[in-house]
């Protein structure tokens, strides 16, 4: 069981996450860890994932109405998203609902085949955090193709060829089906806890985030956190504890994340820019289920989480700027 | 461990049976539900029985050849999955063949079914593939190969007139036989289609004619197909007008054709100079040159970082992964690939427009840019063309 779960924890995202941003990309004589060739072995369809993670997540991180990544349905962590009804049970839903088959609702975000659905029946729950834009939507057959297909591969191979393989072998089929189940429910909450606790604590940026490469960088520091962990913990989480380091070199090999950040570190200090870190993984899931406890009320008495390059205190922009 | 696995005799005998039944795969699953099982199953075990559909890569797999003159084999091609359907009258690159398995050559495909792709190479005692190709290569084989690329295609004119010398007459060929099948679903559909088809064909003998029988086949079974020979190596007692007159002769209303012309360069010089000397309206001429941008006789800019502005002339770029060939004119080196992308409708994965997400990174194959690069990698967002053949994966 342990193997089982670590060996889909790290072709999911220490791998996966990590060659699908084109990290490997210059190495010639690893062609299967190329973006382009590369099949996870998760239930997400590769090319919609690169479209929407890469060109749309990483450029406009937690802008407002822009960034497709994290949100699923309704979710509010923070007082620009109106308040529903829904919002008042939205710990459960999340942590029990949504969280343990957390992959498979990634692949439908972003093949866009459940915006109908959350058009219907959660019509502001999207406000905040947008959907994929019209644009880069595919067509409903074409979605429904891939979801299909990026999904059967992984039920094909873990709840029919391997149980099959027990039973012919003499062990237990069900067993098999049920340690993968187990494991993908697993896999799901811990890459779920993971990013939503490295992004959803920070506050939403302007939309003029990107406007130049300035404030890019200064809301990409602003928008992610990291927590900390040693550098073998950190392959278990695929070095997206060094979020903030991700989100300003999204494609460099994630290994190098620890040696960078004490560069990043130090460069924002002299700066006097947003350097955000948890002291642990449980920190940082506390923080975050915190953040979704309190926001599940209409008027939260918490102070409004403004972000950096909105606040008065923003003065220093020739500094952010010679950047 | 692996190379032990692979050699025993329930994984050889696997290995063959794949390989006898390929043709049946790709028949029956169809390229794209072979790409998705294969590109879901590839690992080095598989890879290692069956290279042909384990691979990352493009390849063609001999799988008939056919002598059609005494100098002069067709071969049946196999692609496997990762080809996509070529337009009639395009031409495939085959690499890494010959005795040394270094050489690269173009070869327009001759005939396109849904399924096979087939060339006709004509042997050439002095040279170094086709000799190769006529006396080592066997059916079974399986060679790289580009996707199909180019641009002398059939665009839906009315009357087109083919004009072709010697193995030029490999696209013609193609392309009329593409039409009439075409139009021979038409007329099931009850759909008329009166493309008017005609086909000059200059060669030496009529015994080194390519094709002989199968032209006149076409042309006594289609009324819309007329062919007309031309020898060039009769005996001597025979007398023979110029090829031009036979041209003129044959095909009177030439100037009411969209003409496409394929041939020796001689033989295309003669031709075109006909074209002008009757006033021929040259925007309806299709020329095949076989001389390909960006393979061979690359440019490569002194100094990446400061010629930007000096680049002299239009810079041809090739995107390998799209099959995408396209030109950026000389007023356009200022803009970034990408956007010089755009400007031609060509639509690259992109994100930022900034170089800073890696969304739309790639590796430079050959050719130089300047900008934003590390190492083999670059940024079309932000890094500018700096010589003449740029090729990009």
């Amino acid at each position: 069981m342990p193997f089982l779960f670590l060996h889909r924890n790290l072709e999911a995202i220490e791998i996966g996450h990590n060659v699908l941003h084109g990290q490997y990309d210059s190495f010639d004589e690893i062609p299967q860890f190329h973006a382009k060739n590369f099949r996870w072995k998760a239930p997400v369809d590769e090319t919609s994932w690169r479209q929407e993670h890469n060109a749309v997540h990483h450029v406009h991180t937690n802008v407002y109405e822009k960034d497709p990544d994290l949100n699923h349905g309704f979710l509010r962590v923070n007082s620009q998203v109106p308040h529903t009804k829904l919002h008042y049970f939205q710990v459960p839903i999340y942590l029990f609902l949504f969280y343990p088959f957390m992959l498979y609702n990634f692949n439908a975000q972003n093949l866009g085949i459940v915006d109908k659905f959350r058009a219907k029946y959660f019509p502001q729950g999207n406000k905040g955090y947008a959907v994929v834009d019209e644009a880069l939507r595919l067509s409903k057959a074409e979605g429904q193709k891939r979801h299909k297909r990026a999904v059967r591969r992984v039920w094909a191979k873990e709840y029919v060829f391997f149980p099959l393989l027990a039973l012919l072998s003499g062990f237990g089929a069900i067993k098999v089906f049920l340690a993968n189940f187990l494991v993908d429910v697993m896999n799901s909450y811990w890459i779920a806890l993971t990013i939503q606790a490295t992004h959803f604590t920070e506050p939403l940026q302007p939309e003029d985030a990107i406007k130049n490469k300035g404030k890019w960088y200064v809301s990409q520091l602003d928008s992610s956190v990291n927590f900390k962990g040693n550098r073998w913990q950190s392959i278990l989480w695929g070095h997206l504890n060094y979020q903030v380091e991700h989100h300003l070199f999204p494609d460099i090999p994630a290994h190098r994340y620890p040696d960078m950040a004490i560069d990043v570190r130090a460069v924002c200090k002299q700066y006097n820019l947003p350097y955000k870190c948890n002291d642990s993984w449980r920190a940082a899931i506390k923080k975050f289920v915190g953040a979704m406890w309190t926001y599940s009320f209409k008027n939260p008495a918490v102070p409004i989480k403004a972000a950096f390059l909105d606040k008065a205190a923003y003065i220093d922009k020739e500094a952010v700027n010679a950047k | 461990m692996l190379n032990k696995l692979s050699n025993q005799p329930l994984i050889r005998a696997l290995a063959q049976l794949l390989s006898v039944v390929h043709p049946w795969l790709i028949k029956t699953l169809g390229r794209d539900r072979l790409e998705y099982f294969a590109s879901n199953t590839v690992n080095e075990l598989t890879q290692r029985i069956d290279p042909f559909i384990w691979t990352y890569d493009c390849k063609v797999k001999v799988i008939a050849i056919r002598q059609e003159t005494a100098d002069t084999k067709t071969f049946v091609l196999l692609p496997n999955q990762h080809f996509a359907t070529p337009i009639a009258g395009q031409h495939i690159e085959l690499t890494s063949i010959g005795p040394d398995h270094n050489a690269n050559r173009c070869y327009t495909l001759s005939e396109v079914t849904p399924d096979t792709v087939s060339i006709t190479v004509k042997l050439n005692p002095e040279g170094e593939v086709s000799p190769w190709l006529h006396y080592q290569a066997e059916v079974g084989m399986v060679f790289d190969s580009s996707l199909a690329r180019g641009k002398f295609v059939h665009r839906d004119q009315s009357k087109v007139l083919f004009i072709c010398a010697g193995s030029g007459i490999t696209p013609a060929f193609s392309i009329i036989n593409h039409l009439l099948n075409s139009s021979h679903k038409l007329a099931e559909n009850n759909e008329l289609s009166d493309t008017q088809v005609g086909l000059f064909y200059r060669t030496q003998t009529p015994e080194n004619t390519i094709f002989c029988q199968r032209l006149a086949q076409l042309e006594s079974a289609h009324k819309n197909v007329k062919v007309e020979l031309s020898y060039s190596r009769l005996p001597v007692d025979v007398v023979t007008p110029s090829f031009i007159d036979q041209l003129v002769a044959a095909y009177p209303d030439i100037k009411q054709q969209h003409v496409y012309l394929c041939g020796p360069e001689l033989f295309r010089n003669d031709v075109i100079q006909y074209l002008e000397s009757v006033d021929f309206n040259l925007n309806n001429l299709d020329v095949e040159q076989f001389t390909l941008p960006g393979i061979s006789n690359l440019q490569v800019g002194i100094d990446g970082q400061n010629n930007r502005s000096n680049l002299e002339g239009d810079v041809s770029v090739t995107l390998k992964a799209q099959n995408i060939n396209f030109v950026i004119p000389a007023g356009d080196c200022d803009k970034t690939l990408l956007e010089a992308a755009e400007e031609q409708g060509i639509v690259m994965e992109h994100g930022c427009r900034s170089g800073m997400c890696g969304s739309c990174k790639t590796n430079l194959v050959s050719g130089e840019v300047s900008g934003h690069k590390i190492g083999r990698s670059i940024y079309p967002c932000t890094a500018y063309p700096a010589s003449n053949h740029i090729v990009l994966e």
